[in-house]
């Protein structure tokens, strides 16, 4: 009986196998980058909103800062989509017969919120808090980019769990002052533009933004900028306390003493901030009752 | 579901059994079922499995070869789940935002739960203004921030999907307005003849507000009449005392004595919370083993309760018995001119009497009788006589104005007024809140005479058995939706506020009454402002003060402040003489409120149906209970029916033994066989109110049981997760000890010592053979180092525990467990994160019990998580043992290797993901669960999440009591601690090191983070030589 086979046959079959292999190992890569893939993900994508809000212009063109609307956002876990009402406060008198705003004074005149659609959606067993981030000094652009510079807005990250993990695990190379989370422009510390943060004596049992105060001018010149978070005294927490004085509103009064050392680089900022902000360790950080209840 | 029937089919027991499976019993020994105590091979079988009898096989009507193609598809689509996209999810912010929102955090209001039994302060939880939980006031004085199952299980209450939804005229749908309408002008017609022929039938009347509209409108229509009426009314207090309420404080109390006076299990016992508090405070023992002191309990009652299983001392009589053993007892006393009738006595009994007489002599002006309000007016009326000559009147008891605010006797007013049905001389009949359809004694056949009123009106959450009949029926507002006002057991006023918007088109009694009234629109808002307006307009010494501050300052705190009674020290009593006990040989029946449904009320909130009742963990039904001598002699055997015959009329009711119940009693728990509760509540039990009658509201006597044909399946807790092990670790397997108890009391689950015990060894707990102190270095992974940050722990009084349920309800809400109705619990499928063991020791006829709230234990070193092939339970840095339910795929080996059966499986999808109304109960914190996903108690890991965070952005540690466990929060008793153990200065730091303090099987290396304290008892020496055994009657 005649070969079924030639032995070219026996090339085809090897090449076949490796065939498989390869086709196996594509399609596992092919799946591994789907599944991180804008398409999945949505980052980078711009849905049709109601009203085509440009963060641009109202950021960088006009000078909004982000608390105006995004009112919770140091105080919340939901930073805060503003009401209809925080439009009409400008758009009540400028633009007042826009096209695009026709969804506004729609909204306005029927008391029917807008519908806008969630740019950056995490899953619903993901409980995520902004305050404690802003808090702890991540700024709002870590997460979410150049919002400045977003004429319409989209997600800048993944919002996935490995980009999560990524800075739970290191904390550190995000970290800045908690006076420039809001500050879109903002650069890790280098030699050209150096970072100087000094503490209070007060660590405990007051707001982050009391305790370490940090500026981008060098403070041994005259006029040196002074900004921080507005917080809430915690109740209970001492008052009177070493340094702390009664200073209320946004500045602070620096006590003469104070002294301000010099940072150069995001990792000398990153450890010297973990300290002072008493951020968990990363297995804490990381451990899955943080996100997932 | 064959293996389902199968399983209600078992053989009942013999009363032989149960004595041979106690004949060579010695000492301490425990049990937690009938079967268990006997070692019947139904119970062999059962705890050799993890779940019970057919919890692995699929009940739903799916065939293997569809099992198969839909495993298929799931197998297939498994890996391609992580590339699904999410679905645009759009936002819908605020048009104008309210002022003091900020979304993402909980906002909370007082309010307050009003009751018969007095009001309870709450403060609750709102979430983007739904209320998502209800919890007591922790400023409150009375209840001190402690809740009950009721008050827990209003929260499905309100956003119960089968509400009524609208205002209905003959079954069709009409506007509230139409109503008003025709009210009006009936009204305005009646008004000549003084209001002839209206009549109004009302829950007790709880509003001193409704009080006052009505008193306004008797005013104007002085024929007219407001008859209340409850099924569990609080008739005998007002035979006894007229318009005063009596109030009890413990505080003092060092002996207690119940006379059928259910003060521990539950807020149908009015002063609910206050009691349980004072009782277990005294039990706390603080001071440390050498001064040691603790109150002492008697218990003497009818059913077998956990007021008469935490006794120190429990004598079971039967109903009948009780007036006479007061009157003996007053006799003994020497209360003047008490007299007893003449009963033969057992030689126990009357044992048992010499040393409560003597013991509370000895206690003169320390001591305190409770007694029952559900029972002969004789029994409360000797009590406190009983009361006043041991001088505990102003010291222990007190008596102050009714809570109520138009107390009367209601059962003869409702007699009274379904006469006046009967002869025409009702025109109109507006019930509100009311369902005597259902509720009414059987003998007033009020259905019949409700027809012959011209027009009906019904006011009522739901279009139940009365609304369903009536010409109008009316949405009526839930207690959250709605502003009215209550007093609480001490008569301070709380403002009932609402939380929500009311979710349907309804509207409240004061809206009803108000109409009679010259302003008939009048909202229950301004009608309540209106109350208290005098009242706030003045300040403490009497000048006028500004009347909004004030209100808003109510508001705000829950209560009006200094508006609670005087308490007085003496009152007019009314002498009535013990009825002469039926004889023993008489079948009583005892109707009470069911401990987690009340009266039917709550028959529709799927939490309480499904939580398992004290004692008999008995869910989803209502039973005949009796002692296993009763049952013997008629010839029955557990989960038979039976045909109860009395007062001429009969009802078939399902057969449940239950330990303790004197012989020839049977109890009929009220609110159960409702017709027309709604989805959930229909159709579950019996109605024993159809064979109460308005003479025997309390007991019925003189009963007889017929066998019927038939079989009915229970849902009875207890008897799931049993445990096997100790059968392979040298269980005694004689089938007298069953392995629960072998494991109870050889590996010490249940540690306990009387208080000489525990005064000459203050380590009991952590000592001897069966108390092992289990220290273990050594273990197969690697040490992990908790000595830094927070390490969570928990520690549970088993002294303080009364097994009232309030902790699994509050867990219930906080945690969005889902309910998986009764053919699911038949089959071990309940979903309660916590759960309460009942474990019985000694007598089956005179049992003592202890009760072991138990949940995940987060051991340190945890068998659950080495066994989870996927890393879906896992330990966190702070000691939690965690559920990731993304990664769970269910296999079920972490439940299959926790030794203390606490995990939780979703068979299937239990969870309502469908129910618009429920959706918006959900605590948003926390996910609610799909199928196929392990889940249990995760120590509430939202509430610390919150409290670190806040505690983070403080830069400060996280403080002793600020997170607080939804069952500590919930718990009268105070018997549950939660907090850091590497905080020294804690609360939970001190109790885990307390000398009573000791893990459940921690021999097995686990370390867990939840520790107990050992119980301690008091009992009396007179009565401890032998213990008190009512020997069952020949069988």
């Amino acid at each position: 009986m005649a070969q079924i086979f030639d032995r070219s046959s026996n090339a085809l079959a090897r090449m076949s196998l490796v065939l498989t292999g390869i086709l196996v190992i594509a399609l596992g890569v092919t799946l591994n980058e789907l599944q991180r893939s804008p398409w999945v993900t949505r980052q980078g994508q711009r849905p049709d909103q109601p009203v085509p809000f440009s963060h641009r212009h109202h950021v960088q063109g006009l000078g909004l800062q982000c608390q105006y609307c995004h009112t919770s956002v140091e105080k919340s876990s939901y930073a805060g989509i503003p009401p209809t009402k925080t439009c009409m406060n400008c758009h009540a008198q400028i633009w007042t017969n826009a096209d695009l705003l026709a969804p506004v004074r729609h909204s306005w005149a029927t008391g029917e919120s807008i519908p806008w659609i969630k740019v950056h959606d995490l899953p619903d067993y993901v409980y995520f808090n902004h305050s404690v981030h802003v808090n702890k000094g991540i700024g709002c652009a870590s997460c979410h980019g150049r919002v400045d510079l977003m004429p319409l807005m989209y997600a800048q990250n993944t919002l996935q769990m490995e980009w999560c993990l990524n800075c739970h695990r290191n904390p550190g190379k995000n970290l800045r002052p908690t006076s420039e989370i809001y500050n879109m422009a903002w650069k890790a510390p280098s030699e050209e533009k150096p970072v100087w943060c000094s503490v209070t004596d007060a660590k405990t049992g007051v707001p982050t933004a009391q305790s370490v105060s940090c500026v981008t001018d060098d403070p041994t010149r005259n006029g040196a900028t002074v900004a921080s978070l507005e917080m809430p005294t915690a109740p209970g927490a001492g008052t009177g306390q070493a340094g702390m004085g009664e200073a209320g509103g946004g500045g602070m009064v620096m006590p003469a003493s104070m002294m301000y050392t010099k940072f150069t680089s995001q990792k000398a900022l990153g450890d010297f901030l973990i300290d002072q902000y008493h951020i968990r360790p990363p297995n804490q950080l990381s451990s899955c009752e943080t996100c997932h209840r | 579901m064959e293996t389902g029937n199968e399983q209600g089919q078992k053989a009942g027991l013999t009363l032989a059994e149960v004595r041979r499976g106690l004949a060579g019993v010695k000492g301490k020994k425990y049990w937690r079922s009938i079967d268990e105590l006997a070692g019947t091979p139904e119970f062999e079988q059962a705890v050799l499995k993890e779940f019970p009898d057919a919890a692995q096989e699929w009940v739903d009507p799916v065939s293997r070869r569809g099992f198969l193609k839909l495993m298929g598809a799931s197998m297939a689509m498994a890996g391609l789940a992580g590339c699904t996209k999410q679905p645009d999810e759009p936002i819908y912010p605020y048009v104008k935002a309210p002022e003091d929102l900020i979304l993402g955090k909980s906002m909370y209001f007082a309010t307050a739960y009003p009751s018969a039994a007095g009001a309870l302060p709450l403060l609750v939880k709102s979430d983007a203004f739904r209320p998502i939980k209800v919890d007591g006031n922790p400023d409150h004085s009375y209840n001190k921030g402690t809740s009950d199952a009721y008050a827990q299980g209003t929260l499905l209450d309100l956003y119960d999907p089968d509400r009524a939804k609208k205002t209905t005229y003959r079954g069709d749908n009409r506007q509230w307005t139409e109503f008003m309408e025709t009210w009006r002008s009936k009204l305005i017609a009646a008004k000549s003849n003084g209001g002839d022929g209206l009549a109004l039938l009302s829950a007790t009347v709880t509003s001193p507000t409704l009080a006052r509209q009505w008193k306004e409108a008797q005013a104007i229509y002085p024929k007219a009449r407001l008859v209340q009426y409850d099924p569990v009314s609080r008739d005998a207090v007002r035979a006894v005392l007229g318009a005063k309420d009596v109030q009890y404080s413990l505080t003092d109390a060092d002996v207690i004595l119940s006379l059928d006076a259910d003060f521990l299990s539950g807020s149908s016992f009015p002063g609910f919370h206050k009691l349980t508090r004072e009782y277990s405070e005294r039990r706390k023992l603080a001071t440390g083993a050498k001064d040691a002191t603790m109150n002492r309990l008697y218990t003497v009652e009818s059913t077998t309760t956990t007021t008469g299983l935490k006794a120190e001392h429990r004598l079971a009589l039967k109903p009948s018995e009780i007036p006479a053993f007061a009157a003996a007892l007053a006799v003994a006393l020497g209360v003047s001119g008490a007299a007893a009738p003449s009963y033969a006595w057992t030689d126990e009994q009357a044992r048992y009497l010499k040393a409560l007489a003597a013991d509370l002599k000895a206690h003169a002006g320390k001591s305190v009788v409770i007694a029952s309000e559900q029972q002969h007016p004789s029994v409360l009326s000797l009590a406190l006589q009983i009361n006043e000559a041991l001088g505990n009147d102003g010291k222990t008891v007190f008596f102050t104005d009714a809570v109520n605010p138009m107390p009367t006797e209601q059962t003869a007013e409702l007699k009274a007024l379904v006469n006046d049905l009967w002869s025409g001389k009702v025109d109109w009949l507006v019930m509100l809140n009311a369902n005597p359809v259902y509720d009414a004694p059987a003998d007033l056949n009020f259905k019949e005479a409700m027809s012959r009123a011209k027009v009906t009106v019904h006011l009522g959450k739901h279009a139940d058995e009365t609304g369903s009949l009536t010409d109008w029926q009316i949405p009526a507002s839930h207690y959250l939706e709605s502003w009215s006002d209550a007093r609480c057991y001490d008569g301070t006023v709380s403002v009932v506020q609402p939380l929500i918007d009311p979710l349907y088109e309804s509207h409240t009694a004061h809206e009803v009454v108000q109409a009679m009234l010259d302003e008939p629109t009048k909202s229950a808002y301004d009608a309540v402002r209106e109350t208290w307006q005098p009242v706030l307009s003045k300040s403490g010494d009497g000048k006028s003060a500004d009347f909004e501050m004030n209100w808003r300052k109510v508001l705000h705190a829950g209560w009006v402040d200094g508006s609670a009674y005087e308490k007085a020290a003496t009152a007019t009593v009314a002498k009535v003489n013990a009825p002469t006990p039926v004889g023993k040989d008489a079948i009583e029946v005892q109707f009470r409120p069911d401990p987690t449904i009340y009266d039917g009320r709550f028959a529709n909130v799927g939490w309480l149906q499904e939580l398992p009742k004290p004692v008999t963990s008995l869910s989803w039904d209502n039973a005949a209970l009796m002692s296993e001598g009763t049952m013997q002699r008629a010839g029955l055997a557990e989960e038979d029916i039976v045909e109860i015959s009395v007062n001429g009329r009969a009802v078939k009711a399902p057969v449940l033994v239950v330990p303790g119940q004197p012989e020839n009693t049977i109890t009929a728990y009220l609110g159960y066989g409702r017709e027309a509760a709604g989805r959930v509540g229909s159709g579950a039990g019996y109605n024993a109110g159809l064979v109460r009658t308005s003479d025997s509201m309390a007991v019925a006597t003189g009963a007889t049981l017929k066998k019927i044909d038939g079989r009915w399946g229970f849902a009875v807790t207890k008897s799931h997760y049993q445990d096997h092990r100790s059968k392979f670790a040298g269980g005694q397997g004689t089938g007298n000890n069953s392995l629960e108890a072998d494991e109870a009391l050889t590996r010490g689950i249940i540690r306990e010592a009387t208080l000489e015990e525990y005064k000459a060894d203050p380590g009991f707990a952590n000592e001897g053979e069966t108390h092992p102190k289990v220290e273990k270095e050594i273990t197969l992974f690697p040490n992990w180092d908790y000595s830094t940050g927070n390490a969570w722990g928990m520690s549970i009084d088993l002294n303080s525990c009364t097994g009232c349920n309030a902790c699994i309800v509050s867990c219930y809400a906080e945690n969005n467990i889902a309910v998986v109705g009764k053919q699911e619990v038949r089959i071990g499928r309940n979903m309660q994160w916590l759960r309460i063991d009942a474990y019985f020791e000694g007598d089956l006829h005179a049992p003592k019990a202890h009760f072991q709230p138990m949940a995940c234990q987060h051991c340190e070193n945890a068998p659950c998580e080495q066994v989870c092939p996927v890393g879906a339970t896992v330990h966190t840095p702070e000691g939690l043992n965690t559920m990731v339910y993304n990664r769970c795929v269910g296999t079920r080996y972490c439940s299959n290797n926790c030794p203390y059966k606490v995990r939780r499986f979703n068979f299937l999808l239990f969870s309502d993901y469908e129910t618009e109304s429920l959706k918006l109960m959900r605590n948003p914190d926390v996910t609610v669960r799909s199928r196929g996903v392990m889940e249990k108690c995760s120590y509430c890991v939202q509430r610390i999440e919150e409290a670190k965070i806040a505690a983070d952005k403080e830069n400060r540690p996280v403080r002793d009591g600020e997170i607080v466990t939804a069952c500590e929060q919930a718990c009268p008793a105070t018997a549950i601690t939660f907090g850091n153990l590497n905080d020294k200065t804690s609360r939970v730091h001190a109790l885990h090191l307390n000398e009573r303090s000791y893990g459940v099987l921690a021999d097995q290396n686990t370390r867990p983070r939840t520790r107990y304290l050992a119980a301690v008892t008091n009992p009396n020496p007179a009565l401890m030589e032998s213990p008190v055994e009512v020997a069952p009657t020949a069988g």
